[in-house]
């Protein structure tokens, strides 16, 4: 009965693999070299953010292993959790830090198998032992930024910028031509760090502060509130400034020249989003082995070229960010590590609740 | 006869299993306390009490029956004349110009909201023509103009096809009589033709005005998330708050209130008909 609430909540659902790549060893395939593998011909449902793996990464381990991949997507960590919790079978997830925190303390994840993921060892230093997961017993990063200010260089000064850090955002200069990102999680960011609070406080007068900054803002200053459409918007030069995820600002700044990205120095949401298994997963062997593929140099390289985030690849990491890489000079690529006021987003359920309501009260208003 | 009847069996479970269920399950939802499971039912109105006792989610209802309202209204006086002139046509270029509207329809509403952000962009399409008259840039995207011009072009073509079936329906011969008894074309239009496609203006109005009031991308897309509509709370209780109770108890609301406004539809156009039919 749940399965057809979930088919009511499923936006979008695209299917790939089974392509023209997918097994040629139906009938008398099995001397092949590929068909002999213990995979062979098996499916791994794979469930990630949309517009995050590069081209032929999924193709490529299809063709390696002899099996068969199905992608699903998802455009929210929420969205993810109630297919999940609806009770959709997935082999990989790629949730967020705090995501894979409640997970964890739901028991709905199984450990990473270490005798089989044997690349952790490729990870790069900023991005490996988290405290959601400090071995990485259960998850293993695949993207990791910050989340900070795409602003218009033309006409924004940057002096501006660092002298009032968030508080730019409630500039009446720019009143019109601003860009929120639309998730509880980084307005409710923006504002506490911009009172100079922590991001993960459960003091209420603290989140009530934050609250009518942002109400206040809402009434001042008329963002708009997007979340993937400000990529092509940022891109275009259609406003001066946009909260942005590093990765997509890295995308946008290697698209128009005049944008640039900013950090405040009052801190910002260090993110990590990392793959995982699922308890009930009906293929965690090959899950395994795919985590350990996506780990390897190409598919990571692919991965960070194709989609702009910082790869959790220490090698693909220095050579996209090197002299000769695509992301060179771009200050969005490569996240910020050793600020003390950055922080990871930790789960909290009443934390949740409340900052949920409170953000549909400020759009709604 | 009996035979017959007996085929209308895996209909009816199938209409059980895909329509009945999912309703129960929202009603059964709206009046349950948190905590998503269905195993554990415990009884509350509370859902209803925080829905109606916070100005912010009524002001967000009249808002979108507002906007519903108006995108309605502007779908009958664009959607109209189209028909119109389409009735009048040749019948083979009746068939062309039916094609014509219903082409935009075979794309993904989505894709085709999504591309209205390229056209009303402050570098879009509008106002690099503005441009070379050195007007602007004006902003265009993300206002309410734009929430409204984004669903009337998504739903006009149901209301225009509407008007247009039951036009294309209308015997010639009743014209024919009014210019015979000495109406002229304007008195012809009021009283002949008006009220026998009032029945196509009202399906139309059902078929724009329900999608409209429950739409939730077209708001956040062409609206950049100022606009927020009943739709976008109901979808923002489902997936991000997790409050399925709340957001089922928001929908049922609206499952009335669309009740309601169809009962209205449905007794204007049996007291119009039958005046229409008499003048």
């Amino acid at each position: 009965m749940k399965k057809l609430t979930a088919l009511f909540l499923t936006s979008l659902l695209l299917i790939t693999g089974c392509s023209s790549s997918g097994s040629p060893s139906e009938e008398g395939g099995t001397q092949t070299a590929a068909g002999d593998n213990e995979y062979s011909s098996r499916t791994l449902k794979f469930y990630n953010w949309g517009e995050y793996i590069g081209d032929d990464v999924i193709s490529n381990f299809e063709k390696e292993y002899d099996v068969d991949v199905i992608s699903e997507y998802f455009d929210s960590n929420e969205a993810m959790y109630t297919k999940l919790k609806a009770g959709d079978v997935y082999d990989v997830l790629v949730p967020s830090d705090y995501m894979i925190e409640r997970l964890l303390n739901e028991d709905m994840l199984q450990p990473i198998d270490k005798s089989v993921v044997t690349n952790l060892g490729n990870l790069a230093e900023g991005v490996k032992n988290l405290d959601y997961d400090p071995d990485n017993t259960y998850s293993v990063p695949y993207f990791w930024g910050t989340v900070g200010i795409v602003y218009n260089k033309n006409n924004v000064p940057l002096e501006e910028l660092e002298s009032e850090g968030y508080n730019i955002l409630k500039n009446e200069k720019y009143k019109g031509n601003i860009y929120m990102y639309d998730s509880e999680r980084d307005s409710f960011m923006v504002a506490l760090k911009a009172l100079g609070y922590s991001m993960n406080t459960e003091n209420e007068d603290e989140i009530n502060e934050a609250y009518e900054w942002l109400r206040e803002q809402h009434k001042t200053m008329e963002p708009s509130y997007v979340t993937d459409e400000v990529i092509d918007s940022m891109a275009n030069g259609n406003k001066d400034l946009a909260v942005v995820y590093s990765g997509d600002a890295a995308y946008i700044l290697s698209e128009n020249e005049d944008m640039g990205y900013f950090t405040p120095s009052e801190g910002t949401n260090l993110w990590s989003d990392a793959m995982v298994i699922p308890k009930n997963a009906e293929n965690p062997e090959l899950a395994n082995e795919f985590i350990n593929y996506i780990l390897t140099y190409d598919p990571s390289y692919s991965n960070s070229e194709a989609v702009g985030y910082a790869s959790s690849n220490a090698e693909v990491l220095a050579d996209l960010s090197g002299e000769d890489g695509l992301y060179y000079n771009n200050e969005a690529y490569l996240p910020r590590t050793g600020y003390e006021n950055d922080e990871i987003f930790h789960d909290n359920e009443t934390l949740r609740v409340m900052l949920s309501d409170l953000w549909s009260k400020v759009k709604a208003e | 006869m009996r035979g017959f009847r007996s085929m209308l069996y895996p209909y009816v479970v199938w209409s059980f299993i895909m329509i009945v269920i999912p309703m129960l399950m929202i009603v059964v939802y709206a009046f349950t306390k948190e905590g998503n499971s269905v195993t554990n039912i415990l009884f509350t109105l509370d859902n209803f009490k925080s829905f109606f006792n916070d100005t912010v989610f009524i002001e967000v209802l009249e808002r979108s029956i507002f906007i519903a309202v108006i995108t309605t209204v502007l779908c009958i006086l664009l959607g109209y004349p189209v028909a119109y002139v389409i009735a009048k046509l040749k019948p083979a270029s009746q068939v062309t110009a039916v094609l014509m509207i219903t082409l935009p329809t075979w794309i993904n509403m989505l894709v085709r909201t999504y591309a209205w952000r390229g056209i009303l962009d402050k570098n879009g399409l509008i106002n690099s023509i503005l441009g070379l008259f050195g007007i602007g840039p004006i902003k265009i995207l993300e206002t309410g103009f734009a929430v409204i011009l984004g669903m009337v072009y998504n739903f006009i073509p149901f209301m225009i096809l509407q008007i247009y079936n039951s036009l294309s329906k209308m015997d010639p011969s009743y014209l024919e009589a009014a210019a015979d008894l000495g109406a002229n074309k304007a008195k012809t239009f009021f009283k002949v033709t008006l009220p026998l496609s009032l029945p196509g203006i009202i399906s139309g109005i059902t078929l724009v005005f329900l999608p409209a009031v429950s739409s939730f991308f077209i708001p956040k897309l062409l609206g950049g998330g100022q606009y927020m509509l009943i739709g976008n709370v109901i979808e923002n209780q489902f997936l991000t708050t997790g409050k399925w109770g709340f957001g089922s108890a928001i929908s049922m609301v609206m499952a009335v209130i669309i009740l309601i406004a169809m009962y209205i539809a449905r007794y204007i156009d049996k007291k119009l008909s039958v005046k229409g039919g008499l003048d």
